[in-house]
């Protein structure tokens, strides 16, 4: 992973994202950020591609909302339809929403849908382009500006640290040794709990592994993995 | 979701074990059942007892001098493959960025334990699965 020099200006933030591994340490950064500007939840939505089945449980790649509260919200309303979503793709500028907001309209009221009363969106990009938006939701009153810049910087970088280590796991890049081996062991027919135990991981990780081996390789189930790396010499 | 979920702390202080059965209850989505044990070597033999724990929470540092550099692949050597995650109030110290080689899934600070993070974790680890 790219270091940043000094002068790409990082504030106190940067000792915990540089230390950032994996989703639960994503999940702590944002909900620690959320809670320390007054707001109850965050959630990263992916955009893009706005004509899709758009539902708020599939554009959330990451939230801390309470359970079933996005399901249950997918069961009554369009998520396509909301005005936060469809502004979401026409400016790349930071806004905040409030639910009595009158142009929201019907229907198309995210924040009230929700049951919250303030909405803070983030437009942010990946390295790549990918777009997506980390939203701050919550019941508190407006925020000073100095507080909004703030927050915009710290979910930028926030965002750019969760892209590179966990959302960009790209088609291409080389396999590490741990994927290898858990590889090596699918080719020689062990299951997933198999695996863990030889491996001494938990049956979780060898899955996530076997998911990024998957994504990595561009193949679609475990007999196409192991069939292309005996092709490309990935193993034997 | 309907299915009680078993989670079960290492924790050699018992006070920790109130905190956490509080904070527990305050979770309203999933049912949660709490098992608690003092000690490493107790926890051993609760998994080996064949109680199905989905999630094991495991103080870092337990007594009389062990951290979970030792005490996460002993689970793992006995065979426990469901998802383990340490707490400490101390995450900064460097050998924590290797929790993945010792076989841990994940980690947090006691501080940054909420309902809402709870509930985040069990989403990942045990009612997506």
């Amino acid at each position: 992973m790219a270091n940043y020099q000094k002068n790409h200006r990082q504030y106190y933030f940067d000792s915990d994202l540089e230390k950032a591994l994996n989703r639960v340490d994503f999940f702590r950064i944002f909900h620690t950020m959320t809670l320390r500007y007054g707001f109850d939840h965050f959630g990263i939505l992916q955009l893009g591609n706005e004509g899709d089945a758009c539902t708020l449980t599939n554009r959330l790649a990451l939230h801390d909302l309470p359970s079933g509260l996005a399901e249950e919200y997918d069961k009554r309303h369009r998520f396509g339809d909301s005005i936060v979503f469809k502004s979401l793709h026409t400016s790349s500028i930071p806004s905040v929403w409030k639910s009595d907001d009158l142009h929201l309209g019907n229907g198309g009221n995210l924040l009230g849908q929700l049951g919250f009363d303030i909405l803070m969106c983030v437009p942010v990009t990946g390295m790549n382009g990918a777009r997506y938006a980390v939203l701050f939701l919550g019941d508190g009153e407006m925020m000073e500006q100095q507080a909004h810049f703030a927050l915009c910087y710290d979910a930028i970088c926030a965002f750019d640290y969760f892209y590179r280590l966990v959302l960009s796991n790209k088609a291409g890049l080389g396999l590490t040794p741990r994927e290898r081996e858990i590889l090596r062991w699918i080719s020689h027919g062990k299951t997933a709990s198999e695996i863990a135990l030889i491996v001494s991981v938990s049956e979780h990780t060898v899955n996530s592994h076997t998911a990024t081996i998957l994504k990595k390789l561009d193949v679609v189930n475990r007999t196409q993995m192991v069939a292309k790396a005996i092709r490309e010499q990935i193993i034997q | 979701m309907t299915h009680p979920v078993h989670i079960l702390l290492v924790d050699d202080d018992p006070a920790e074990n109130l905190i956490m059965r509080g904070l527990m209850k305050k979770v309203s989505s999933i049912e949660i059942h709490l098992h608690y044990c003092e000690t490493i070597d107790a926890a051993l033999d609760f998994i080996k007892s064949g109680t199905p724990v989905a999630m094991v929470l495991m103080d870092n540092r337990l007594q009389p001098q062990c951290d979970f550099r030792e005490t996460v692949p002993a689970m793992r050597q006995h065979g426990f493959i469901g998802p383990i995650g340490v707490i400490s109030s101390s995450l900064a110290d460097p050998y924590f960025q290797k929790f993945e080689e010792y076989g841990a899934d994940f980690r947090i600070d006691k501080a940054e334990l909420d309902p809402t993070a709870i509930e985040f974790i069990l989403r990942e680890y045990v009612t997506k699965s």
